[in-house]
């Protein structure tokens, strides 16, 4: 299921919210500097609008929660991973390729994948070209494809996408 | 009391913090191809910078120092993803060149 695509001025309005909160956070809640803050969060709001004009994904607020526990938990597994191999004197690594067919649709679901995928335990994302992402795996012997999928159906639940009828989804 | 033992916890975050940094550089020097090395420095610095983080947090001025902290954190990430991912896209584009490289730095 995909949501209707969100109009340039909703898209405006959300874009320059979040960045005032970024604004806010950087000058340490200083009331003196909002004024200029708004006005550079405008400026930003709206040039990003140019260059990334909204196609048609709305964030979906549960999704995100739920990426973000599985990205936490996840990044803390990677980091013990690599941990446990490095320390380990026999270095049990077993570098190899593998090459997947994405089933997520172009754009910034295939981008916060392959972004995702390099912080996770044992991948990272070489090459994406069209739906085909090439990945460094520290371990071929483990069941990567398995927690790649994982993500990636945890990608789509942030986008609201379903990958069963991501066929009809993809424009 | 509990002043003390949030100090202790503190201590012990920013350790391992600082201990997971270590690692990560003797993935560079344990691990042979850039492409191994760079699934080390990922992952295990963003643990490391996250533990900093946390051990820091209590001690933000305020409610935005505290999501500053944060935003750093979520920064580091993102930069951290994506120039892996670039230099592991330049590998894997030209690893001849990368192969002539590494021999010229062992």
């Amino acid at each position: 299921m995909q949501s209707a695509p969100s109009l340039p001025p909703v898209s405006l309005l959300l874009r320059g919210a979040a960045l005032l909160v970024v604004w806010w956070a950087l000058t340490l809640g200083e009331t003196s500097a909002l004024g200029f803050g708004l006005g550079v969060t405008a400026l930003v709001a709206w040039l990003s609008v140019r260059l990334f004009p909204p196609f048609g994904y709305r964030l979906q607020p549960l999704g995100l929660l739920s990426f973000l526990g599985y990205f936490l938990t996840r990044s803390v597994a990677a980091g013990l991973d690599v941990t446990r191999r490095l320390l380990s004197p026999a270095l049990p690594v077993h570098p190899g390729e593998i090459i997947l067919t994405l089933r997520l649709p172009e754009g910034s679901p295939r981008w916060l994948l392959a972004n995702t995928l390099s912080l996770m335990p044992g991948t990272l994302s070489a090459l994406l070209e069209g739906d085909q992402l090439t990945l460094h795996c520290l371990d071929t012997r483990e069941p990567v494809e398995q927690d790649v999928r994982e993500t990636e159906r945890q990608v789509a639940r942030v986008f609201g996408l379903s990958l069963d009828d991501i066929g009809r989804a993809v424009q | 009391m509990i002043d003390s033992a949030m100090f202790a916890v503190q201590v012990v975050l920013l350790v391992l913090g600082c201990l997971f940094f270590a690692v990560g550089t003797l993935g560079l020097f344990r691990f042979s191809d850039t492409l191994t090395r760079i699934h080390a420095l990922t992952k295990v610095d963003n643990l490391g910078l996250g533990f900093i983080v946390l051990a820091l947090l209590p001690l933000a001025p305020s409610l935005a120092g505290g999501v500053k902290m944060v935003l750093i954190w979520a920064a580091a990430l993102a930069a951290s993803a994506t120039s892996a991912h670039l230099i592991a896209r330049a590998v894997h584009v030209r690893p001849e060149h990368s192969a002539v490289q590494e021999a010229a730095d062992d």
